[in-house]
């Protein structure tokens, strides 16, 4: 009894020393600041993790709540209810919401500088090129068919041409053969098929004039007005965290084996390959999170070729030029 | 005893001679190219990923117990309230239709879309529960003895002495038993939310990750866990009701909204009530976007799903899209009530002439029900394909469960006296079936078709959302990728209003059928 007591005291004591040294440091550090994610913790998110685990963002005095996504959450949506200050989208979702419904939004960043979103097949029967999906079978997810007809129309093909159907986040149809090939991250999807005993092939929608980028920066106008300060720092922390991660791509997946990536079902073997896969597609002259001239007018020329029409205003890179 | 012992065991072996060729068929990869694992390749990889589960089982048993709770005492509350009080009942009808009625897959992205962290979670379970406790608590009260109503007033007691010392009492097992229904509907529910929500930790959110890896082994294992949790919440409630009542327990639910006797008032009266019942659901509607205070460009009102469909710049073509989604959803939901409900009535009907095979066949039946339909429905289209075959399958699984426990019950209802008449004269048992108990049960297959019409819609949107790409579920699922909150809550609110109105027809065409037969409303 009396030494559960003294536990308790000691467990006590250890908590309040840690609580009297952290004190000084948050009482300037605490900006609460929340950023929603796109989807579940996984590697495409891992220079946030580091910049949270190192403390990039508490050093540039931001308390950075992390939020994952999922099927039903709509990022914009969560900056639209004010249930965080930033999100990661896809460009032609965002400029479309702009354009059609006037929504507040202004890009302030770009994480992947040609989106990894591309048509995977098997080695087997290969599909190396939009012209090989004419007559084929091809799973998309019901909010990536804009982006399917679009790299299409961009190659001169009729999307009648091409058997679309939903792809459920399961590769199996396309490992036993019932459908030709599916749309999913070409950073990931080769690597859980390749565990399969079987090999996969895969191009970038990127790579055929569907020149956009992926898991924009998002802010309301609102944010942009009353955070700035924040959301440079946000900006400046991110990209520090992503140097990081790239110094050696195979150091941290393993080191959030019990972390960040416990229990999502996935593995850390996976999470290296979608880390080592994905570098390429963030580096940029200009730095990680950079948006150019070049590659703004590309993202507008790509997305008008679909019916929207986005304009250079919708980016705004100052805040970029302040990291 | 002895042959009612050996019967058991006849039964046991059944089901072992099933899990047997489940475990052949599995292991030799028969179905699929082996997407359908053999039971011990799954219990295999249980074992081996067992170190994930522990928190998510216990985020999905939170949610799902606070649902669970806050759904109940939402239910036995206004069950009280609408005991005591017919006019209430009546009032709310269309709001309790409609809770019945709505179709997660439907509701689940607006809840996510309106609150966060675990509320999603809780609100999903909760509506799950709340309809069937509910009704549980509006019969059970309904149903007092009024024998011992009276000696309480005749010793001077209160309605609150009544309610207290006699109607509650005989009520418990009602609500019990609704209560031993209503716990598989909230972990269902917890299931579900957790899989679009966005969180980390919950059964639905590790099925999400699981889904990538392409190993079905790993998807049944995560929907067997699902099925242990849901039979046992409802094995507990069981446990409960035998303790407390003895032998006594209610052996089925109701299924019907329970209906306020008709009261001759003023006809003025009447209208206004009939005009408050319809005008509720969407004065509950407005008022939970006023409490939840979400900005008007992602949540609509009533008023803002109307001016989306008819007054709005994009009205021509949301009505175009909607019209077009309904023509390809609707004619195949009609298809799917009649094929879940012809399989439940071969099913209950096989149950009374061969009732050692149909009770090796309940287990593996109740593992489909409570397998969330996202892992299922993947491996289903290695077997279907994309077509209508595919979506009258996922259709009859969500819907024939249900109607089959009514329908059994309803056979089973059948006086003796009446059965041996037939039999009597020499009539061969399927000639007795055809004369005598399946007129009988008329009533029960009416009860169950009310229950098979919301749920008709919801395995049509979901073949859709996975598998055909067609329809209400295929729109929705587009309309979250383009931000068109609009259309998002006009498939909602659409898909509530049409499972209303079938369930309003189904109830008048039942009420006219069994008055021409003379029959009450089965209960």
């Amino acid at each position: 009894m009396s030494l559960r007591l003294n536990r308790r005291h000691f467990l006590g004591t250890a908590a309040a020393t840690a609580a009297a040294t952290s004190l000084p440091f948050r009482a300037r550090a605490a900006t609460p600041f929340t950023m929603q994610a796109a989807w579940i913790n996984d590697a495409e998110f891992a220079g946030y993790f580091i910049g949270i685990d190192e403390g990039y963002y508490a050093e540039e005095g931001l308390d950075l709540t992390y939020l994952p996504g999922g099927p039903d959450v709509i990022p914009e949506s969560t900056i639209i209810a004010g249930r965080a200050d930033l999100a990661l989208t896809t460009p032609d979702t965002t400029i479309k919401a702009i354009v059609e419904q006037g929504a507040p939004f202004k890009i302030i960043g770009a994480q992947y500088q040609k989106n990894p979103i591309g048509i995977v097949s098997l080695a087997s029967n290969p599909i190396n090129e939009p012209r090989d999906l004419i007559g084929k079978t091809l799973a998309v997810p019901p909010v990536n068919v804009i982006s399917v007809n679009a790299m299409l129309a961009l190659n001169g093909i009729d999307p009648g041409e091409v058997n679309i159907v939903p792809y459920a986040y399961d590769p199996t149809p396309l490992i036993r053969g019932e459908i030709d090939a599916s749309l999913d991250f070409t950073t990931n999807v080769p690597y859980t098929i390749s565990q399969q005993g079987v090999e996969a092939t895969s191009f970038l929608l990127y790579d055929f004039g569907f020149t956009i980028y992926n898991d924009t920066v998002v802010v309301t106008e609102e944010t942009l007005a009353s955070k700035r300060a924040e959301l440079v720092a946000w900006l400046r922390a991110s990209r520090r965290g992503w140097e990081e991660n790239f110094r050696d791509p195979n150091l941290w997946p393993p080191r959030w084996a019990d972390t960040w990536f416990a229990g999502t079902g996935r593995t850390i073997e996976n999470e290296i390959f979608f880390n080592n896969a994905q570098q390429p597609l963030m580096e940029s002259p200009a730095g990680y999170m950079a948006m150019t001239e070049e590659g703004i007018e590309a993202n507008l020329r790509a997305l008008a070729e679909v019916g929207i029409n986005g304009t250079r205003d919708m980016f705004d890179t100052t805040l970029l030029e302040e990291i | 005893m002895a042959a009612e012992a050996s019967g058991q065991w006849r039964g046991l072996r059944n089901v072992a001679i099933l899990l047997l060729i489940w475990e052949i068929v599995g292991r030799f990869d028969l179905v699929a190219g082996g997407a359908l694992p053999g039971i011990s390749e799954i219990l295999i990889r249980l074992w081996i990923d067992w170190g994930d589960y522990p928190r998510h089982i216990w985020a999905t048993l939170y949610a799902s117990t606070v649902g669970f709770l806050i759904g109940n005492a939402l239910g036995i509350g206004a069950g009280v309230i609408f005991a005591l009080s017919p006019t209430t009942l009546r009032l709310f009808r269309g709001v309790n239709i409609a809770v019945f009625a709505l179709p997660p897959i439907a509701i689940a992205p607006i809840l996510v879309l309106t609150l966060s962290g675990m509320a999603p979670r809780i609100a999903l379970a909760a509506l799950g529960v709340y309809f069937v406790t509910m009704t549980a608590t509006v019969i059970g009260l309904s149903q007092a003895d009024s024998r011992a109503t009276d000696v309480i007033r005749a010793y001077g007691g209160t309605r609150w002495d009544v309610l207290r010392r006699v109607q509650f009492r005989g009520a418990l097992p009602s609500i019990l038993a609704g209560l031993r229904v209503a716990a598989p509907n909230a972990v269902l529910g917890a299931i579900l939310a957790e899989f679009g929500g966005g969180g980390r930790w919950g059964l639905g959110a590790y099925l999400l990750g699981s889904l990538g890896r392409g190993e079905p082994d790993r998807l049944w294992g995560i929907g067997l866990v699902a099925t242990v949790i849901a039979g046992l919440s409802y094995g507990l409630f069981a446990l409960l009701a035998a303790r407390t009542i003895g032998a006594s327990r209610a052996v089925t639910l109701n299924t019907a909204v329970p209906d306020a006797a008709p009261r001759a008032g003023h006809p003025a009266a009447r209208l206004a009530l009939t005009l408050g019942t319809i005008a509720l659901p969407f004065l509950v509607w407005w008022a939970f976007i006023e409490v939840t205070g979400v900005p008007d460009l992602i949540s609509k009102t009533p008023w803002g799903v109307v001016d989306y469909l008819f007054l709005g710049p994009t009205a021509e073509s949301a009505q175009a899209r909607l019209l077009a989604a309904l023509a390809e959803t609707l004619p195949i939901t009609f298809l799917g009530m009649a094929a879940g409900l012809g399989f439940a009535f071969l099913l209950a009907i096989s149950s009374r002439l061969f009732p050692r095979a149909i009770d090796a066949f309940m287990p593996v039946a109740l593992v489909t029900q409570t397998m969330p339909l996202v892992a299922l429905t993947p491996l289903l289209v290695l077997i279907l394909g994309r077509g209508t075959s595919l979506t009258l399958w996922v259709t009859i699984s969500v819907t024939f469960f249900p109607a089959f426990v009514t329908l059994a019950q309803g056979l089973a209802l059948v006086p003796r006296s009446a059965e041996e008449l037939p039999r009597a004269y020499g009539a061969a048992r399927w000639t007795e079936m055809r004369m005598v108990t399946i007129p009988a049960s008329l009533p029960y297959l009416f009860a169950a078709t009310r229950l098979t019409v919301p749920r008709a819609l919801l395995g049509v949107m979901i073949a859709e959302w996975l598998a055909t790409g067609k329809g209400l579920g295929n729109l929705l699922n587009q309309s979250r990728g383009f931000l068109d909150y609009g259309m998002i809550w006009t498939v909602a609110a659409v898909s509530v209003l049409l499972s209303v109105l079938f369930y309003q027809a189904v109830v008048m065409v039942e009420r006219r059928v069994l008055r021409r037969l003379g029959m009450a409303t089965a209960e």
